[in-house]
């Protein structure tokens, strides 16, 4: 199965799904070209656990990540015989992927506590490039997935009924307002931290406000959450809470300022060829090791600088922030089977509010997925100070 | 050199390569491949380790100047400028032959040699009248090595071509790193005598507020950008296009001080402070009041962080790539241009002065380069800065946001206690 090249580069123009809802034709193309991603995906994620140690495979939660993976490579199976090409097998290969993406919710906390327990066999370079590779190949995987889902929803016959928001590909919201992100998630983050501090720390937004471009918004909506989370637990613990946490929006001179601009953009192409999987994939062309960076080298066009006065980050403290599970939170609390599923769960998911400094994950997984649109997360600390950070975002899917 | 002179009957195939070919010809007929010399004086030097110095070194050892302490200095001096050059001699020795001919580059190189075959003849200083005769020598040195940097940069940019650009800029940051190097020591043992020979002077420890030689101990961060500001706010608004000239506002810890060859500060917060007022009077054309800069200055125990902030419109995408490289990206042959025209290439920059520039105690060669026309775009400010910066074990970083602005930030460090960072031939060999 690992020796299935991933062709890539041969992708071809075969991909033009365009806007849902999709026609029948256009649906089986985008699970037949699904179908054609995945299975070596998961074959190369199932190979590099295997190269892990057999002492840390062998612990019961990496174990079962390995075993879900086997799982869905095995459901799979069914479907290699020859293309999909009714609307029943349609059916039956989206309620694979449906399965696929609940089975793989938890790897993130599952595999934090499972390294978190095999510390001792493995040390901290090895785990954090092993998780810089997978958890950029598990973006890229849910993606895929995700997006046939949505497509599919978006096109079976009770949405058809429905009027559909012009602004929603599949995932893609192609006239997200990142004001508007931080705006929520300043709002859930100062409910923690309100819950855990008793103070609750505000933003001041300034710059382009109204800018708006195509984005995964839960992807945004991770990244802005982690960003806010450090910036107002530095605040809140150096007694700074009147000091508001400064977010300037910076927009390039082509990004639209309004959805009637984005609209229009869109309207302008008849055929959007929003095969934005490409740039994930590129990655994994090449089998070379540890590809950090931005993974293509096209330019952001939305830079966001989140500016707290929470006293900077210590020097002895800085070379260690994009490591995994590295966090200045109390290391007992983090040990406990609970605390880990409560903390994350809580973030991600909107589920029992609990501690707000998680398992160390937020700035290398917010980076992970900056990333791998082509943007990138900066941190410069002014120690005694307060902390600049800069997200640069591009937009997905440039219309042609 | 045309390609199409009708007068040459080359076939086809071969059109494509008459350029280089033609090109070949007319570059071998203006070589002057320098003078060839026996190399083993320059082994014998290149063999000598080189003993770098602190920022404390420096000022600690001139703090109570005895006559005795004057000659030590004058001797180090006298091994450590023949063993520096002889390392960057060998350096450029071994950069290709078509490079070393270009004239701009054998110019430094025959400089260079001329400065390491005198220096290595001093004599040992025994009186101050001996170390007299030695400064006098380093004075002149340092007075003809002034077109140094632009003559250097106008050979690189010229030989694009010829070598990798990385290899190129790896080269031009050690060439420089090295020549900080050389000037910091011959400055401060100038400016030590100086201070020795001066009427009224007696072997005290100098106060906090004196200098030790180019070494101000304290550089008081408020003051230094804004008499950097005011400089860069004349010079932009006699010479930029644009809105009025924008405010500089100050403020964080405003009362950090810390010990630094006061001309390397002046330079790189100059430079800093004139892109941003540039990029922002050009971005907020005809506004009366532009967007502010914002300066803010932390201070922890052991650096001092200044951060320049701008609302000048950021860095466009196509050089962003490129800021720190002296030969990389799409406007360098323009810079090869405006090369041309920096004065200190030509006559002495001496005449270019502006009335009321910054008062720095001795004339520095920054100066030339701070003072020249800011509509001449050199390409050099920002990697010159940042080798300024992290010479003494400090840094430069720049986060641009596309469409609003950029935010520099220049880490000093406070303890004056780390190194010269130097890179000598036999790290670059051994690599």
């Amino acid at each position: 199965m690992v020796s299935y090249a991933i062709e890539c580069h041969n992708l071809g123009p075969g991909n033009q799904h365009g806007k849902p809802p999709l026609s029948d034709d256009a649906l089986l193309s985008s699970a037949n070209f699904t179908l054609s991603l995945l299975p070596a995906r998961l074959a190369h994620r199932i190979q590099r656990l295997r190269n892990l140690p057999f002492i840390v495979v062998a612990n019961p939660h990496i174990n079962k990540i390995y075993n879900n993976y086997l799982h869905s490579l095995s459901i799979l199976e069914p479907f290699y015989q020859k293309r999909i090409s009714t609307m029943e097998e349609e059916e039956k290969f989206t309620e694979v992927m449906a399965d696929l993406v609940q089975t793989h919710t938890n790897t993130i906390p599952t595999l934090a506590q499972g390294f978190l327990e095999c510390r001792k066999y493995i040390d901290a370079t090895e785990i954090t490039n092993f998780l810089d590779q997978h958890l950029r190949a598990r973006i890229g995987t849910r993606l895929i997935a995700e997006q046939h889902l949505a497509l599919h929803m978006a096109s079976t016959a009770d949405a058809r009924a429905l009027d559909s928001d012009p602004y929603n590909i599949g995932v893609i919201d192609s006239s997200l307002q990142p004001a508007r992100i931080i705006r929520s998630c300043e709002a859930f983050v100062g409910d923690i931290c309100e819950f855990k501090y008793g103070v609750r720390p505000k933003i001041d937004m300034n710059g382009s406000i109204d800018a708006t471009f195509a984005h995964v918004p839960v992807h945004l909506e991770y990244v802005l959450t982690e960003l806010i989370k450090n910036a107002f637990r530095a605040t809140v613990e150096s007694g700074n809470e009147s000091h508001p946490v400064e977010v300037t929006l910076a927009a390039a001179p082509d990004v639209p300022m309004s959805k009637l601009d984005a609209l229009k953009q869109l309207a302008l192409a008849d055929e959007t060829t929003l095969d934005f999987t490409k740039d994930g994939l590129a990655e994994y062309c090449t089998l070379s090791e540890g590809v950090h960076g931005p993974i293509n080298s096209a330019p952001p066009t939305i830079t966001i600088r989140i500016r707290d006065r929470g006293g900077g980050i210590p020097p002895d403290v800085l070379p260690n922030i994009w490591s995994y599970s590295f966090t200045t939170f109390n290391a007992d609390e983090a040990a406990g089977t609970n605390s880990v599923n409560d903390g994350l769960n809580a973030i991600t998911n909107g589920g029992n509010p609990s501690s707000i400094a998680g398992l160390g994950y937020g700035l290398p997984l917010g980076r992970a997925y900056a990333e791998y649109f082509g943007g990138s997360i900066a941190v410069q600390s002014m120690h005694g100070w307060g902390t600049d950070v800069y997200l640069s975002l591009q937009g997905i899917g440039k219309v042609v | 050199m045309s390609l199409h002179s009708g007068s040459r009957p080359f076939l086809p195939e071969f059109r494509h390569a008459a350029p280089t070919f033609q090109r070949a010809l007319a570059t071998s007929r203006q070589l002057q491949a320098p003078r060839w010399r026996p190399a083993s004086a320059l082994d014998q030097w290149v063999e000598r380790p080189i003993r770098p110095m602190s920022l404390r070194q420096l000022f600690f050892f001139g703090r109570t100047l005895t006559e005795d302490r004057l000659i030590s200095s004058a001797n180090y001096v006298r091994n450590e400028l023949p063993t520096r050059i002889a390392h960057r001699l060998r350096d450029m020795q071994k950069l290709p032959y078509a490079v070393v001919t270009n004239p701009h580059l054998s110019y430094v190189y025959e400089l260079y040699y001329k400065a390491f075959e005198s220096f290595r003849k001093l004599p040992n200083v025994k009186t101050l009248e001996d170390n007299d005769a030695m400064c006098k020598i380093i004075s002149e040195n340092l007075k003809e090595h002034l077109s140094v940097i632009p003559r250097m940069v106008t050979g690189v940019l010229e030989c694009h071509n010829l070598m990798s650009a990385d290899d190129m800029d790896a080269f031009v940051n050690r060439s420089l790193r090295a020549r900080i190097s050389r000037r910091v020591i011959a400055e401060q043992h100038l400016a030590l005598t100086e201070t020795y020979n001066s009427p009224g002077h007696s072997p005290h420890p100098s106060s906090e507020h004196d200098f030790v030689g180019e070494v101000l101990l304290r550089c008081n961060a408020q003051d230094i950008v804004r008499d950097c500001g005011q400089f860069a706010q004349r010079v932009c608004r006699d010479y930029v296009q644009g809105s009025k000239v924008p405010e500089i506002n100050i403020r964080g810890h405003v009362t950090a001080t810390f010990p630094y060859v006061l001309s390397h500060l002046e330079y790189t917060i100059g430079e800093l402070l004139r892109n941003s007022i540039q990029a922002v009077m050009e971005h907020y054309k005809g506004w009366d009041q532009p967007p502010p800069i914002e300066v803010l200055i932390c201070e922890a125990p052991s650096q001092v962080v200044i951060r320049i902030s701008d609302q000048g419109g950021g860095i466009p995408r196509d050089i962003l790539p490129y800021l720190w490289s002296f030969n990389k990206g799409p406007r360098s042959q323009e810079r090869l241009a405006s090369l041309g025209q920096v004065p200190a290439l030509a006559a002495t920059m001496q005449e270019l002065k502006i009335p009321g520039g910054p008062d720095t105690p001795r004339g520095s060669s920054l100066n030339q380069l701070s003072f020249r026309d800011p509509k001449l775009r050199l390409g050099m400010g920002l990697p010159m800065s940042k080798i300024y910066a992290e010479y003494w074990a400090g840094g430069l970083e720049l986060h641009s946001l596309e469409g609003y602005g950029v935010d520099a930030f220049l880490q000093i460090s406070k303890l004056g206690n780390q190194n010269e960072q130097l890179t000598s031939r036999a790290s670059i060999d051994a690599v």
